[in-house]
This record gives structure tokens, C-alpha cells and sequence, in this order.
């Protein structure tokens, strides 16, 4: 392997990184064969001591997610299929020696924020209107409940003296299955709201940093 | 050489021969890979690594001969850090040497 196979096979394998990063690694390696070629050696010898490319380009890319953490991983992977694709910019190297590839090293967010327009629009939007609409009406149901158990118990004094003990069963089962009921409502809704803000987070999310 | 065992003291290396003085990448390199079975190659990430944690600052040199070379020098968390690794090292090597050297039973 020559001394440029070499260095576009590093190059290639370290696309995720900012382009400055990728400059500055494979400076390192430049000098590298410079100083072995001053010594002697030949590029291919060279080349040979240094190894397998992708191999020791991959370090770098292990090294860089350990720092980033995981959430980096996928879109490192992602802008490794896609060129255009890159993850944002970590750390500010040498700049740029006359490089080719300036363009695109912002990440393209328009696919994620078509997709979370047209996501709430068509879908979300909808979806939230039904399950808020369902929960409103159990709600309403034990109002309802609750309601017809005090009527009953208001009836009482009214009422003639056979309808008593049915009264009582009614108002007493009213009241029951309205505080059940409602138990069941106040957890509904509870979760409710909580998967309505993990679904606004993951829409900014989506929205400020794509996919 | 077994990879899983060069990953961890590789770093250990790398700032033990930079306790005496500094040195550029490609004496780094070689200097490792004979007394260590590793390729070349594997070194550049580990300084990478060591410099973005603040273990060493690099600084450019001409040379008399080739290129101006990129010298590594430790810097006082590099010391510090390199003491402290010494020594645990040390202790987890002589440990581990008991074990499989069949000291204990």
C-alpha cells in the first residue's frame, strides 16, 4: 500500500468526524511516513508497520463515542452510510489544509423536520384528540356516578319507606364505583401527561437534531 | 499479542516512556512496537486520546532531518495520573502473576 492508499483508507473509515478532526488526524500519519521515508524506508514498508488502515482508524472512532456517549453512536453510524450526513462538530482541530470536502459537514436536518410536521399533522395530532377525548368522557362518567350516588342519598327524605334500603344500595354503589373509577381516571391521566412530554421531548430532539 | 490484554496498559506504556523526555509519534511508534508486538499504528489514537484528556500538550519541532515532527510532552495531570497508574498497575500485575504463576491455591 502507498503512502495515499493509506491515508484515503483512514480517511474514509473516519468520515463521521469533522472534517478539522480528519485533517488533524492524518497529519499524524503524514509525518509518520515522512519521517520513516527520511530514514529510508520505503512507503510500502511503512505502510506495512503501521497496519490495517480501518483497523487503527476505528480506535479513533471508538475513542470519539466513549466521549460523546452513546446517543452519538447511531448518528456516527448513520453519517458513515450517508456522506452528506455528519455528526456535528466536537472538536476544533487544525484548520482545514486544502481540503475538498468542506461542504456538508453540517448535519442536514430537513428530512427529521419534514418528517415531524408531517408526522403531527397527518397522525399525532389525531391521535391526541382521541385519547384526550376518551379521557375526558371516563371523567364525565365518574361525575356521573357520583352524582346519581348523592341523588340517591337526596332522594332518601322524599322517598317512601319501601324504597330505603334501595336508595341507600344505589347511593352507596354510586359513590363506590365514582371514587374507583376516578382512581383509575387520575392514573390515566397521569400517564397521559407523561407520555405527552416524552413525546414533546422526542419531537424537539428530532427536530434540533435529526434522526 | 492478545489484544484484550494491550488494551488497557498500552496508555500506561505511552506515558511511562514520556516520563523522561518528550518525544514525537514516530520514535513513539517504534520504539513501542519492538518491545511490544503492536503495529505502528496503534499508538497515533492512544496519544489522541491521552491529549484530549489533558494527559499530554504536543508541540511542533524542526528536525535536521525530514519534516518538522510533532512532539508529545506530559503535562502535570499526565503525572499525576501516570504515578497513580503506576502503582495500581504494580500491584494488579503482581496479583495477577500470583494466580496464574499457581502461587494460590
Amino acid at each position: 500500500m502507498t503512502r495515499e492508499e493509506y491515508l484515503a483508507a483512514i480517511r474514509s473509515t473516519l468520515q463521521p468526524l469533522p472534517e478539522s478532526e480528519i485533517n488533524d488526524i492524518c497529519s499524524d500519519f503524514e509525518e509518520h511516513f515522512a519521517v520513516g521515508l527520511s530514514q529510508g524506508k520505503t512507503e510500502h514498508e511503512i505502510a506495512a508497520e503501521l497496519g490495517d488502515p480501518a483497523a487503527v482508524a476505528e480506535t479513533y472512532l471508538d475513542d470519539e463515542l466513549e466521549d460523546i456517549g452513546h446517543t452519538m453512536k447511531e448518528s456516527a453510524v448513520h453519517a458513515a452510510a450517508v456522506p452528506a450526513v455528519k455528526a456535528p462538530a466536537i472538536s476544533a482541530g487544525r484548520p482545514a489544509e486544502g481540503s475538498t470536502r468542506t461542504a456538508g459537514t453540517e448535519k442536514d436536518l430537513t428530512g427529521a423536520r419534514l418528517f415531524v410536521i408531517f408526522f403531527n399533522l397527518l397522525f399525532a395530532w389525531w391521535a391526541a384528540l382521541s385519547v384526550f377525548g376518551v379521557i375526558i368522557s371516563f371523567w364525565g362518567a365518574s361525575a356521573a356516578l357520583m352524582g346519581g350516588g348523592i341523588a340517591a342519598f337526596a332522594g332518601l327524605a322524599a322517598a317512601p319507606g319501601a324504597w330505603t334500603a334501595v336508595l341507600v344500595l344505589l347511593g352507596i354503589a354510586g359513590i363506590t364505583l365514582a371514587i374507583a373509577t376516578g382512581i383509575l381516571n387520575f392514573f390515566l391521566s397521569k400517564w397521559t401527561v407523561i407520555g405527552c412530554r416524552a413525546y414533546v421531548k422526542w419531537n424537539k430532539k428530532l427536530y434540533n437534531e435529526g434522526f | 499479542m492478545n489484544v484484550q490484554f494491550k488494551k488497557g496498559v498500552l496508555d500506561l506504556c505511552v506515558l511511562s516512556m514520556l516520563k523522561e523526555s518528550d518525544q514525537y509519534g514516530y520514535e513513539l511508534a517504534n520504539t513501542l512496537s519492538e518491545i511490544i508486538q503492536i503495529s505502528d499504528g496503534t499508538v497515533y489514537p492512544i496519544l489522541r486520546k491521552l491529549a484530549t484528556d489533558g494527559m499530554v500538550t504536543t508541540y511542533l519541532q524542526e528536525s535536521q532531518s525530514g519534516p518538522p515532527r510533532k512532539y508529545y510532552r506530559l503535562t502535570g495531570l499526565g503525572k499525576r495520573t501516570l504515578v497513580s497508574l503506576q502503582q495500581e498497575w504494580l500491584t494488579f500485575s503482581k496479583s495477577v502473576n500470583q494466580i496464574v504463576g499457581g502461587d494460590i491455591q
